[in-house]
């Protein structure tokens, strides 16, 4: 690629500091604005309470906004943070980097954790995180020469839209010659055009020589990048990194830990999921077998089509070699398609390699629209990441307006003659590339399900109510892929998420399905306090939860408590105690996530969310809102009407029944809301009481003021 | 003969997976076995046949995404 131009206009020098104990003990500031870039240092407190990763990410959004502040607002912040564990070869999992910002779909915090190199080189570099705020009337690249010790801003002209050719020329630019030095983080046209932009991180491929991605797909963070004229950011490290390079406080405990669940892995996976030959894909059909795999906007649970889209498949068409999105990850699970040839849009008929897909990407541009074809859901997911858009949020905004046009509430007058009816795969891709270029009904479906339901509403006329029980969002978020109609937990587990429904927080649909581990409502209140505590702590360590259960040990069935897979917690503490050398224990895990977890649901209620009535969720997450619904799975839902409720049931029709099985479940869902906050220290209205954040060491005064501005006084 | 978690198994015809679930002592509550490359849910387990000289797996844990 020639043709293009990096003028320098801010440069800044910078002595790299000696990592300690998996810490810089400084952050990067960069203000796009004014281009003043600067080094902040680490408080204690910011590593006390905050630990790192999505903690400081957090922790620097806080200060950067204020609670007027929108997503497109100079002052909103792109934060990315590794963490003190961050870049940890030895141990599974080890190289996450957590993005933060307000987002556009929601107007609060978003964040997302994302393989690929760029956190870890970051850390590396000198900086344990990056703050970029403000906005450049021209296109930059912000570039971290770790091995230079300076960071550099250059007006860019003349760079390739797409993220994968921008990160492969940019790669070139910045490698001299040693590739695998470099990690490009950059979103792309759709990011620009829609309210779900992702950010592609970028990782070397040495065997396949070439950059591969991950992505921090939800929210819109691609989207806010994008808005502040930002590029790309690029970090170069030197990719020699060892267990030594975090400096960890006890190096030979740390490798003793590392290798025993690096051991079990290869041991164990083959026997178990096999994460390293098929990744995610061997979800698909069991969530099919169990009726949760999400068809046709969440209506059903399965399809006897599923089976098209399953790992028996994608085993046969993922190219096989080592597939770690960190270095020396056993897992190894983030595979691609080579020589995958598109049939639409600018690629047509070029062979490109194809980073996924996942679960939630089959399940989202696959199932929940109708389609069961792999070849298109390769296709929809190779483009929304080279246009820099949330797979996730691409299904589940297409298939409501699917949804909306089966039934008539939207026509081809309103979708610029898209018939866009369910299994319409040439109309699914339309709707992607018509998102990138900002374009007829894609540039619609572009801004998400929220805003859809509003215009659909005031300007089509169609019933809002109707909209509001199928577009499924809360809190202005699209669902990941799950049908949690059967599960209680799980409707807890996305209504009360704090971003929005993102399964990252809380999967608890199969604990609470299938191994019935939670039937009343106190150990469903005791799950979302948890495991959402727990996987919250990985994003603070800049890790991937994958290792702690997709592979379990052998013996973890007859552990008090499997679900959990304490062997595996036991050893995430002492990974922690031998890198920081803060002596921790499970329980303090736990303690760390609280902390953080009950800020964040502060900066909710700072930035307008986070009370009671923003936990919602449409009624399609929790029951059958159509008549065709019910029916197709009436033997279930007639007995429960008549064996759980005590309903006479005797001559009355489906619609009654409905509205009937409506108010219970509606009323179970409160019941839990009541159960959790209790078991979380908040309040009926789900704010955090005063002695909670006290026992978290989270009351910093302009805390306890908004919550003695919401009534929370003790 | 068939392989359960690299043990030899006895293998009969028509054996389904549900048959060696009620053979096998630490099957426990798995909710997903795997036979060769396939992987079976509970639903099906009544109506999957093994085939002879099967490698089987008991998935104790869905772990989700
Ligand atoms: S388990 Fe998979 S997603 Fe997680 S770090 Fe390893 S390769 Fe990346």
């Amino acid at each position: 690629m020639s043709g293009y131009d990096l003028k320098l206009v801010q440069t800044f020098k910078y002595q790299r500091p000696a990592i300690d104990k998996g810490y810089a003990h400084q952050t990067l500031y960069v203000d796009l604005s004014s281009l003043e870039i600067a080094a902040k240092p680490v408080t204690p407190t910011m590593k006390d309470v905050f630990i790192g990763g999505k903690g400081f990410d957090l922790w620097l959004l806080w200060n950067a906004v204020n609670p007027t502040t929108r997503w497109n607002d100079p002052e909103n912040a792109v934060c990315i943070a590794c963490g003190p564990l961050g870049g940890t070869p030895a141990y599974p999992g080890s190289g996450k980097s957590i993005a933060a910002t307000l987002s556009p779909l929601t107007g609060t915090v978003i964040d997302s954790n994302v393989g690929g190199y760029f956190g870890p080189y970051l850390k590396f570099s000198g900086f344990d995180a990056v703050e970029i705020q403000g906005k450049s009337e021209r296109e930059v690249i912000v570039y971290v020469d770790g091995i230079d010790q300076t960071v550099q801003v250059f007006a860019a002209t003349g760079l390739p839209e797409d993220a994968y050719q921008l990160s492969d020329v940019l790669t070139g630019h910045f490698a001299q010659g040693k590739p695998r030095n470099i990690s490009v983080v950059s979103a792309g046209p759709g990011a620009k055009n829609t309210f779900f932009g992702c950010l592609n991180f970028s990782w070397y491929d040495p065997k396949r020589q070439r950059a591969r991605y991950k992505q921090a797909g939800r929210g819109g963070v691609g989207t806010v990048f994008a808005d502040k004229g930002l590029k790309a950011l690029v970090a170069r490290w030197d990719a020699g990194i060892s267990v030594e390079t975090n400096q960890p406080a006890d190096r030979e405990r740390l490798k003793k830990v590392a290798k025993l669940h690096s051991k079990e892995i290869v041991e164990l996976d083959p026997k178990q999921n096999e994460m390293a030959r098929i990744g995610t894909t061997h979800i698909v059909t069991i969530m099919n077998d169990h009726d949760l795999l999400p068809t046709h906007n969440f209506r059903f649970g399965s399809h006897r089509e599923a089976p098209n889209l399953g790992q028996a498949v994608f085993r046969k068409l993922f190219d096989p070699g080592y597939d770690g999105c960190w270095m020396g990850c056993t897992v190894a699970c983030s595979h691609g398609v080579r020589d995958f040839t598109p049939l639409t849009g600018p690629y047509r008929g070029r062979k490109v390699f194809v980073d996924g897909p996942e679960y939630e990407t089959i399940a989202g541009c696959g199932s929940l629209l109708g389609i069961f074809d792999p070849h298109t859901v390769i296709e929809l997911n190779f483009y929304c990441d080279a246009y820099g858009l949330d797979t996730i949020s691409v299904g589940t905004s297409t298939a409501f307006a699917m949804e909306c046009f089966e039934l008539g509430l939207i026509t081809t007058a309103h979708t610029g003659g898209l018939q866009l009816y369910f299994g319409n795969r040439a109309a699914a891709l339309d709707i992607v590339h018509q998102m990138a270029r900002g374009e007829s009904f894609g540039r619609l479906v572009g801004q998400g399900v929220r805003r859809m339901k509003s215009i659909f509403a005031e300007e089509f006329g169609a019933d809002p109510r109707i909209l509001d029980d199928i577009g499924m969002e809360s809190k202005g978020l699209e669902f990941s892929e799950y049908v949690t109609k059967e599960s209680l937990a799980q409707q807890g587990g996305y209504g009360l998420a704090l971003k929005g429904p993102q399964h990252d927080e809380a999967w608890l649909i199969f604990l609470d399905m299938v191994h019935n581990l939670m039937p009343t409502f106190e150990k469903k209140a005791e799950a979302l306090h948890w495991f959402p505590m727990f996987r919250t702590w990985f994003s603070l360590c800049g890790l991937c939860k994958l290792p702690w259960n997709d592979i379990v040990p052998e013996d973890n069935k007859s552990t008090a408590e499997p679900a959990k897979v304490m062997k595996h917690v036991q050893w995430y503490a002492a990974y922690f105690s031998s890198v920081t050398g803060r002596e921790s224990a499970p329980d303090d895990l736990i303690r760390m996530s609280e902390a953080v977890y009950n800020f964040q649901r502060i900066f909710n209620l700072r930035m307008g969310l986070g009370r009671r009535e923003h936990d919602t969720l449409p009624y399609r997450a929790v029951g059958p809102v159509t008549d065709l619904e019910y029916e197709s799975r009436a033997e279930r839902y007639d007995k429960q009407l008549t064996d759980t409720h005590r309903v006479d049931i005797t001559g009355k029709g489906t619609a009654e029944k409905v509205a009937l099985l409506r108010t219970f479940r509606e009323q179970q869902y409160e019941t839990l809301k009541n159960a959790v906050y209790q078991r979380r220290g908040w309040t009926a209205d789900g704010i955090p009481t005063l002695s909670t954040v006290k026992r978290l060491g989270i009351d910093f005064p302009e805390v306890v003021a908004l919550l003695k501005a919401n009534g929370v006084t003790a | 003969m068939i392989r359960v978690a690299g043990r030899e198994h006895p293998w009969r015809t028509g054996m389904t997976v549900a048959d060696l679930l009620r053979e096998t002592e630490d099957a426990h509550d798995c909710p997903v076995v795997r036979v060769n490359d396939h992987y079976i849910s509970r639903p099906n387990y009544e109506t999957t046949p093994i085939p002879d000289e099967a490698d089987v797996f008991f998935i104790t844990m869905i772990a989700g995404g």
